[in-house]
């Protein structure tokens, strides 16, 4: 009760005080405000009203009729920038305030790299003298708005301990390899942990093929060419069409962002014999194909025909009086899902073609994030029994047109 | 039977409420069943239909998972289950198999989708994915109980 008393006591007493602070501060006179110049002014120069900017912008700034002068030269006609941020005008016989809000550029820069939250948020640049208090009149550009996109906002990378690294342990740089090939992967220095798990020093495998080290800064794309392995695996199983490949190992943390530094392997190249026969091919029509029940039918939950997606949308599937499951089992009524991206649809009496055109879901999964390029894609899917093989009738879905959008790239100038 | 087995455990309940010193936390693991770990950020739920949603008497239920795999029952399979519909019911305990009767519907056969024929009225509808054995996983992958209004 006393503790209570004497906090009321406190709170009064602070409140008197800001408030003898505050006439204190109204009752000063306002500090000499520098003439402007007739017809000065100052604008964005590269930057509209209403356009959807990245969420780091290299922002310029434009005057007119009046020179840049840093903080604290005392020269007519002179001034500095200064970037208001989702903010109003601040009172004109004020110093401008210096906070978030209120970007200095003191040292006459004329323009900025900034970081945004996506969202909405208004820019307006104000010109103050060398005491940062505006001009007299005020010289001012227009209140623009300007939405950021949420594509573009920079997640913060994991640390990573010195001395870590990914290395492929098979197959070896320079070799000959069959069309499908065993990679394991290796790790030292980290520890292995599934996706979204965040636990310090660990991350998880993505086998790049044939591309590239992605941007550093953002999720590593999940497509054909970008392998994740999200439960931590350190071994898989591909298939590649003859000719040379490059394979690359990169670790993302639970968000599958690259550490900081990036843990990545280096490049090696393998060549894939042209004339390796496949014998599995060969030997499993032999084996017949499993019937299917009547009425099954396979369907997209999402996206549907003619959908336009995002480049990373997650592909989900229907399937209607059968069930899932994993490839290997073997059961009647049962298969496992396939889809296959951008290709007609293959030979129905032979395992399915595993590739980056024929994904398998031989875990029973029933829905799959994936990375399409931007422009018109065909996506179909098929079910198949233990062995990979269409069921007869085969169980296959239309195949739908998607148009993936365009989604604007964070501008690389430096 | 399951009456049989209900007032044996409320017997024993008893047995144990009336006893002076063991602790009851003691009986609930010496009866659980081995529980299978889920995926990290596995999810299970409902396409169709979505909570609040006026139905027909009859339509199907779609179901999603996200992060792991459909198999049939008895399939053992790390990241793999097979989905129960809980309709009208609260959450089962999670240590034990889940009932099958009218009210907890089975998908064994690694099912996605199922018919339902519900009376008109409100019900409530719940997803959880069982293991090989009909039991959750650790932690039980559930959806969120949502309910629909038959028309």
């Amino acid at each position: 009760m006393g503790r209570f008393a004497s906090l009321c006591l406190v709170i009064i007493l602070v409140a008197m005080a800001m408030e003898a602070r505050f006439e204190a501060g109204a009752q000063q006179p306002a500090p000499a405000r520098s003439p402007s110049a007739a017809k000065a002014r100052i604008y964005f120069v590269d930057l509209k009203d209403g356009t959807t900017i990245p969420s780091k912008v290299k922002i310029r700034f434009g005057i007119e009729n009046m020179e840049i002068a840093p903080a604290g030269i005392i020269k007519p006609n002179t001034g500095h920038h200064h970037l208001l941020i989702d903010t109003g005008l601040p009172p004109a016989d004020q110093p401008i305030p210096s906070d978030f809000n209120h970007i200095h550029f003191g040292n006459g820069q004329t323009e900025a790299e900034i970081t945004l939250p996506a969202g909405e948020h208004t820019l307006q640049l104000l010109l103050g003298d060398h005491a940062h208090i505006p001009h007299n009149p005020p010289v001012v550009s227009e209140q623009i708005r300007v939405r950021v996109d949420a594509a573009t906002v920079e997640k913060t990378r994991t640390p990573a301990p010195a001395g870590a690294s990914v290395f492929l342990v098979e197959p070896v740089d320079g070799a000959t390899v069959g069309r499908n090939v065993k990679v394991k992967f290796g790790v030292s220095g980290m520890d292995l942990a599934p996706a979204g798990t965040n636990k310090p020093n660990s991350g998880h495998h993505h086998l790049l093929i044939d591309t590239p080290l992605p941007p550093l800064d953002r999720e590593i794309p999940s497509d054909l060419n970008h392998l994740h392995f999200g439960r931590a695996q350190t071994e898989t199983e591909i298939t590649l069409a003859p000719g040379e490949h490059t394979l690359q190992l990169l670790l993302g943390d639970h968000e599958h962002l690259p550490h900081d530094p990036p843990i990545y392997s280096k490049v090696i190249r393998v060549r894939v014999a042209n004339a390796a026969p496949e014998k599995a091919a060969q030997a499993a029509p032999k084996e017949g194909r499993q019937p299917s029940p009547p009425d099954a039918a396979v369907y997209f939950v999402y996206p549907t025909k003619g959908e336009s997606i995002y480049p990373n949308s997650t592909i989900r599937f229907g399937l209607r009086n059968m069930g899932v499951a994993p490839a290997g089992i073997a059961k009647p009524n049962t298969g496992h899902h396939h889809l296959l991206i951008d290709v007609e649809t293959p030979p129905l009496d032979q395992p399915l073609p595993s590739d980056l055109n024929h994904i398998h879901f031989g875990n029973g999964q029933t829905e799959k994030k994936i990375t399409l390029s931007s422009g018109k894609h065909t996506l179909q899917l098929i079910l198949a029994d233990e062995r990979h093989i269409p069921h007869d009738p085969p169980v296959i879905s239309e195949r739908i047109e998607v148009f993936v959008k365009t989604v604007r790239k964070r501008s690389r100038r430096r | 039977m399951r009456h049989g087995r209900f007032a044996t455990g409320l017997l024993f309940f008893s047995i144990i409420a009336l006893a002076p010193a063991p602790t009851p936390l003691q009986i609930a693991p010496a009866r659980a069943m081995d529980r299978v770990a889920s995926a990290p950020s596995a999810q299970v739920y409902f396409h169709y239909p979505v909570d609040g949603l006026r139905v027909p008497e009859r339509f199907t239920v779609k179901i999603g998972l996200k992060e792991m795999g459909v198999a049939p029952a008895g399939v053992v399979k790390p990241f793999t289950g097979h989905h129960h519909l809980l309709i009208d019911t609260d959450m089962v305990p999670l240590d034990q198999p889940i009932p099958s009767d009218y009210n907890h519907i089975h998908l064994g056969g690694g099912q996605t989708e199922v018919v339902l024929t519900l009376p008109q009225g409100t019900h409530t509808l719940q997803l959880l994915l069982g293991d090989h054995q009909h039991v959750a996983h650790q932690p039980p992958i559930m959806s969120k109980k949502i309910t629909i209004y038959v028309r």
